[in-house]
């Protein structure tokens, strides 16, 4: 991997991403999509951006690729700021957008090629960079037929070929396995756990996928309506709401309101959270709680239908956050 | 790294005549209804040009100009259409996210348009010299023809890109291209101006530039080196040009701008 000529060892270039109270609001339609978020990525490590459709995701992906300004804020890319050194910024980053981009009309190679001549590769070099990537991407079958013939998964696959044509320090991908078959995603998560651990490259990545970002990532920060509202490691985030999880369930809909205002009274509004005809209940000590829970709702006498104790999973942390966002969603109909 | 404007320019411009090549049916029909004025009004009208006010001239000449604009259009349109493609392939977007020059990812498809316009107008001269054609100023005038071919295509290249860049969207900036084709009938597109009738389409004829095109390049074609009568079509271009070049130049500055 040492075709390129002279991006190493360029000053001022380290693989980090530096974000400081960053916002966009768009005129059109007065959306604010990202509002004053801040968060640092540090060189080499795997970065999750985790949050529901419209969160601010990609918008804030394409600040930092250059492709929008901010309205208000700060960021730095490899060690330059996005807004005034752009074209620094491009050459040391790949970018995969929540859209592929490709030209149907030309073959896997030509793409790769067209690419890495853009980045400066002599023509030798671009066409030994275009065998290398299309191994790692397994689309050397495919190599020489146009684009246009590609299944979703093989186009990208090839975008994330596109991306590494550079060898860039930081990779941003923006939802890459959306769409994609267990057998895809697999691919991909291998390819990026091995870009990250063998070549130290820093990524950022987002995901409506917990369970993606919960076995990639070395942190995440969950966005909502365009903020960031937890940000830790896949372990720390399940900790910062509690180590276990008690979900209860009730004959009537009824005795589980009634049941949801006496456990609230005990524990506090925000760890009691109603959902799907179920209670969530999140304690940091699970057994002694849980039977706690049942004595209190037993001299009360509402009836239990059942009581489980498990573990949260990130999906759970997501509901628990958003849900204190939407405000509501924790208190029966 | 990086590449200079030119490497990136020739990069951009290589890899959009590939792909017009590679697309042959959004070429094909445009040079057929082209080369179609030729052979129909060439087989039907040419009794038209028995009429005195004709004075002797052949009907191939006065109507081969209609044929070379409506190529030129098709060829320049396909600029436009190239960039809206790129954008809704997402292609627009990844080239704007290597350090290609800015300029050179809109210029670009401009020249290979260009390209593609300048090979159908020697295509439908070729034809004409088939179909019997000759000219008042030998190969002198052949040459002035082509220029004014790529002076309209250009002024029509800087509409439909900037059209193009505009709307992002395929159907949008097709039905703005349409409005380009109405422009050669509402002209002295068959008949001389003091044959023509109707006189609204008198008025549409005077106010509308693509007559000073017809006329300009018949000159050469038919009358002879008459400067001012040449003059009037050149005029016309740098007026379009300067209008819809600006509109290009405005709109490729929004679309290859952070919004
Ligand atoms: N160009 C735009 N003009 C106006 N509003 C926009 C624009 N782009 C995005 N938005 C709005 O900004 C908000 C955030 O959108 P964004 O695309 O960043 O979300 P996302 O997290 O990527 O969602 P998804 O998971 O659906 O891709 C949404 O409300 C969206 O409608
Ligand atoms: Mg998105």
């Amino acid at each position: 991997m040492t075709l390129m000529p002279n991006i190493l060892g360029v000053k001022n270039m380290n693989g980090k991403i530096e974000v400081e109270h960053l916002s966009k609001t768009f005129k059109k339609g007065n959306v604010q999509a990202v509002k004053d978020v801040s968060f640092t990525v540090d060189e080499g490590e795997f970065f999750a951006f985790l949050g529901p459709n419209g969160a601010g995701k990609s918008t804030t992906v394409q600040i930092l690729t250059t492709l929008l300004n901010a309205t208000g804020g700060k960021a730095t890319v490899a060690g330059h700021d996005v807004i005034r050194e752009p074209e620094k910024v491009r050459k040391y980053i790949g970018v995969a957008l929540q859209e592929t981009g490709v030209d149907p009309d030309l073959t896997g190679r030509e793409m790769i090629e067209l690419q890495a001549s853009i980045f400066g590769f002599d023509k030798s070099s671009a066409q030994a960079r275009a065998n290398e990537l299309l191994n790692i991407v397994q689309l050397e079958e495919a190599a020489e037929r146009r684009i246009g013939n590609y299944s979703g998964g093989m186009r990208r696959r090839l975008d994330l070929a596109l991306t590494l044509v550079n060898e860039p320090k930081i990779l941003f991908l923006d939802e890459p396995t959306t769409g994609l078959d267990p057998s895809n995603r697999m691919a991909i998560w291998k390819e990026l756990q091995r870009l990250n651990e063998e070549l130290g490259t820093t990524i950022f990545l987002t995901t409506q996928y917990l369970e993606e970002a919960d076995s990639l990532a070395h942190r995440i920060s969950i966005i909502n309506d365009g903020e960031i509202v937890a940000t830790g490691t896949p372990k720390e985030l399940k900790a910062q709401i509690g180590n276990d999880l008690i979900t209860f369930t009730f004959p009537s809909k009824d005795i589980q309101s009634q049941a949801a205002t006496i456990m609230e009274s005990y524990m506090g509004e925000k760890e009691v959270i109603e959902q799907n005809g179920k209670l969530l209940v999140y304690v940091d000590d699970g057994t002694k709680q849980m039977l706690e829970l049942v004595r209190l709702l037993d001299q009360e006498q509402v009836e239990v239908e059942t009581v489980n104790l498990s573990s949260p999973t990130l999906d759970d942390i997501f509901l628990k956050i958003t849900a204190k966002e939407v405000g509501g969603v924790g208190h029966g109909e | 790294m990086g590449n200079s404007f030119w490497k990136d320019t020739w990069l951009i411009t290589n890899r959009n005549i590939k792909t017009t090549l590679r697309n042959p049916f959004s070429v094909i029909p445009n040079l057929i209804i082209s080369a179609f004025f030729l052979l129909v009004y060439e087989g039907g009208l040419s009794g038209i040009s028995q009429l005195p006010t004709f004075e002797g001239a052949n009907y191939l000449a006065f109507i081969l100009p209609v044929s070379i604009v409506s190529a030129a259009i098709g060829g320049a349109g396909g600029a436009g259409q190239s960039i809206v493609k790129d954008i809704e392939n997402g292609f627009f977007s990844r080239l704007l996210l290597t350090p290609a020059s800015r300029l050179a990812i809109v210029l670009g498809p401009i020249i290979a348009g260009m390209l593609q316009l300048f090979v159908q107008t020697l295509l439908i001269i070729g034809i004409g010299f088939l179909l019997g054609l000759e000219v008042e100023t030998g190969f002198g005038g052949i040459l002035f023809v082509l220029l004014i071919a790529i002076g309209w295509g250009l002024a029509f290249a800087g509409y439909s890109v900037g059209v193009a860049l505009r709307t992002k969207n395929a159907q949008a900036s097709q039905a703005g291209t349409f409005i380009f084709f109405p422009l050669i009938f509402l002209s002295t597109t068959f008949v001389p101006y003091e044959l023509i009738d109707a006189q609204w389409l008198k008025v549409a004829a005077t106010i509308n530039p693509t007559t000073y095109i017809f006329e300009s390049m018949r000159t050469v074609l038919i009358d002879g080196w008459i400067f001012w009568d040449m003059m009037q079509g050149v005029i016309a271009i740098v007026i379009v040009c300067a209008i819809t070049i600006t509109f290009a130049a405005v709109s490729a500055k929004n679309a290859v701008a952070r919004g």
